[in-house]
């Protein structure tokens, strides 16, 4: 009985190594089903560290006899394009994969750039968010662009003065820019300068205070009215 | 002369505040104001577990609640590369369409009533009730469902499912005509609709317009076939796209058109999904006890029966989500509004505004 127990344990595992967890799932007993589980999280942590060790090795020796860099990512590319035409406003040290830093100044002449130059066509601004990096550090500024002709995307993310926060608006490149923008400003009191109708757009234009910045204090009472706490903590 | 629409007015929709300008009957400008719904969604997220973002989800678009729960988890599980078990990313995908369809249903019809008809908006609301009839029986509630959770769903399909779907299919399907005949071909509709609000595809896209409103102007974009998440590229359904059948391509008419179109895509989804779906599995298996993702941000989107819904996600690897902004489609639509229905008379506003499908909860947040 135990015996058979083992095997069918084992064999599952070795079907859900490969990629078959149903042979796992499938099993009726209760207890041989957690204890084939257990067996699965132990033979990939196996796994993994055998082949965690190799694969390294493989890659120093691959970079050290073919000396080939790794194939750049779009925002890598999009950002060496930037570089070139716009020297000075990427912030290669805090650009990665995923994102392209840039410095305020010429946001603007940037954003028109992306839009039109033929390799890039970002011609949709699909989202702006802004960010409060912490209670001691600056806000940023992040957009994501999309072009509908390549079918590619990159963000781009903008940092601004915590006591000062000022960033060209696009809002003249992309029409959208328009309310994503005033949302931010709303949220996070960033001014987009060049904007030609800065209001608030969520909240009431006599509201006190940016709520989503970490240090926002919620005001006591808004014409009278008793505005209530975030709570906080919760469990 | 100024005159205000809203922000109590049953066809804004929602608690909309439009300012028009107009000239006589004919509209100048439009200043819409919003925000009266408005809860901070965003920083409710971050004072709540990962978990507990889940029903403000449901409340941001309470006509599509499943859509956007859907958005969040694939944006969570890809944050945490998690991979869900086969027949959860089914069972998401069944609710999902489901969504769509009684998302247009309710679209379609208050658009009849909008425009002055009032029986197709009865017929569309009857069979909507059917698919929320589905929906509290999986998991009990009827708008909000806070059903799809990350690395599963809350409930198992119950019994009988499957054929309470395809019952719902044989009989939906044919009515999709009855619609087509009562409504969407009527020549008093057409006069009203078409021509009226032509949106420019690069208008449109340059306004962020998304999803039904954007294919309405020609731009063949769905996410679920360009950018396919969870398991879209399975299927096989078709994108349709406004044509200016009646009128101008991207008018009133194209809008509505699409929606009727995108209906029958889903049935043919949702037929294709409830065939191959394992008919059974642990629908939690990928659970996670507690969820911490790892730090870092991801800003992912699916395509809501309204558009693009994006959801960017910043992670410090703490329970809470340092950051959650929602991307959402109807606030870029609602911004296009002034540009096209300048110009056009004062009812054409109405047409146009209920055109664009726009749902408050989620332009206020």
């Amino acid at each position: 009985m135990t015996d058979n127990q083992e095997q069918l344990i084992q064999e599952a595992v070795e079907k859900a190594l490969q990629g078959d967890m149903d042979a796992v799932n499938n099993i009726e007993d209760r207890v041989t089903r957690s204890k084939a589980k257990a067996a699965l999280v132990k033979a990939k942590r196996e796994a993994a560290k055998t082949s965690a060790e190799p694969s390294s090795e493989d890659k120093s020796e691959e970079s050290a006899t073919e000396s080939k860099p790794a194939p750049l990512s779009l925002n890598q590319k999009i950002a060496g394009i930037i570089a070139s035409q716009f020297p000075g406003t990427v912030d290669e040290e805090s650009s990665s994969e995923t994102h392209i830093q840039l410095q305020p100044a010429k946001w603007f002449d940037v954003a028109q750039y992306l839009r039109d130059d033929p390799a890039c066509l970002f011609d949709s601004l699909q989202c702006v968010t802004g960010v409060d990096l912490g209670e001691e550090s600056e806000l940023e500024v992040r957009y994501n662009l999309h072009s509908m002709t390549h079918r590619h995307a990159v963000e781009i993310r903008i940092e601004c003065a915590r006591n000062n926060p000022k960033v060209p608006s696009v809002e003249t490149v992309w029409h959208i820019g328009d309310w994503f923008e005033r949302e931010t400003y709303d949220m996070f009191g960033i001014e987009f300068e060049g904007h030609r109708d800065l209001r608030r757009i969520l909240l009431p234009d006599d509201w006190e205070g940016w709520p989503l910045r970490k240090d926002y204090e919620v005001q006591e009472t808004y014409h009278g009215i008793v505005v209530p706490k975030v709570k906080e903590g919760w469990e | 002369m100024v005159l205000n629409i809203g922000p109590q007015h049953p066809s804004t929709h929602g608690v909309l505040r439009l300012k028009v300008v107009t000239d006589g009957e004919i509209v100048s400008d439009i200043t819409p104001i919003i925000g009266y719904l408005h809860r901070c969604f965003e920083k409710h997220c971050e004072n709540s577990t990962y978990e507990q973002v889940i029903p403000y989800t449901d409340r941001c678009d309470y006509i599509a609640s499943m859509n956007n729960n859907f958005g969040y988890v694939v944006a969570m599980e890809e944050l945490m590369e998690i991979k869900v078990p086969e027949r959860v990313e089914y069972i998401r995908v069944i609710m999902a369409e489901l969504n769509r369809i009684a998302s247009h249903l309710l679209a379609l019809g208050t658009y009849g009533l909008d425009v002055g008809a009032f029986t197709p908006f009865l017929y569309m609301f009857r069979d909507r009730e059917r698919i929320l009839d589905i929906f509290e029986l999986t998991c009990g509630a009827r708008l909000l469902y806070n059903y799809m959770w990350v690395g599963g769903v809350s409930h198992d399909l119950p019994v009988g499912f499957v054929e309470t779907v395809y019952n719902f299919l044989d009989y939906f399907e044919p009515k999709v005509q009855e619609y087509n005949d009562i409504l969407t071909f009527n020549k008093i509709f057409i006069e009203r609709t078409a021509d009226v609000g032509v949106l420019l595809p690069e208008v449109a896209i340059s306004f962020g317009v998304s999803g039904p409103n954007l294919r309405g102007s020609g731009v063949k974009w769905d996410i679920r076939k360009d950018e396919p998440y969870s398991i879209y590229e399975r299927f096989d359904f078709d994108v349709p796209v406004g044509q200016g059948l009646v009128g101008t391509m991207g008018d009133c008419w194209d809008r509505f058109y699409v929606r009727v179109l995108e209906m029958i895509e889903s049935t043919k989804i949702l037929r294709q999904a409830l065939k191959d779906i394992p008919a059974n599995g642990d629908v939690h298996q990928a659970l996670p006890k507690k969820i911490r993702p790892p730090k870092g941000s991801i800003y992912r989107r699916t395509e809501s029966p309204r558009g693009d819904l994006g959801y960017y996600i910043i992670s410090d690897g703490s329970p809470q989500p340092y950051r959650l902004k929602m991307r959402s489609p109807a606030f870029t639509a609602l911004s296009v509004l002034n540009e096209i229905s300048r110009g056009w008379m004062l009812s054409d506003v109405i047409a146009v505004l209920g055109s664009l499908d726009i749902v408050l909860g989620e332009i206020d947040r």
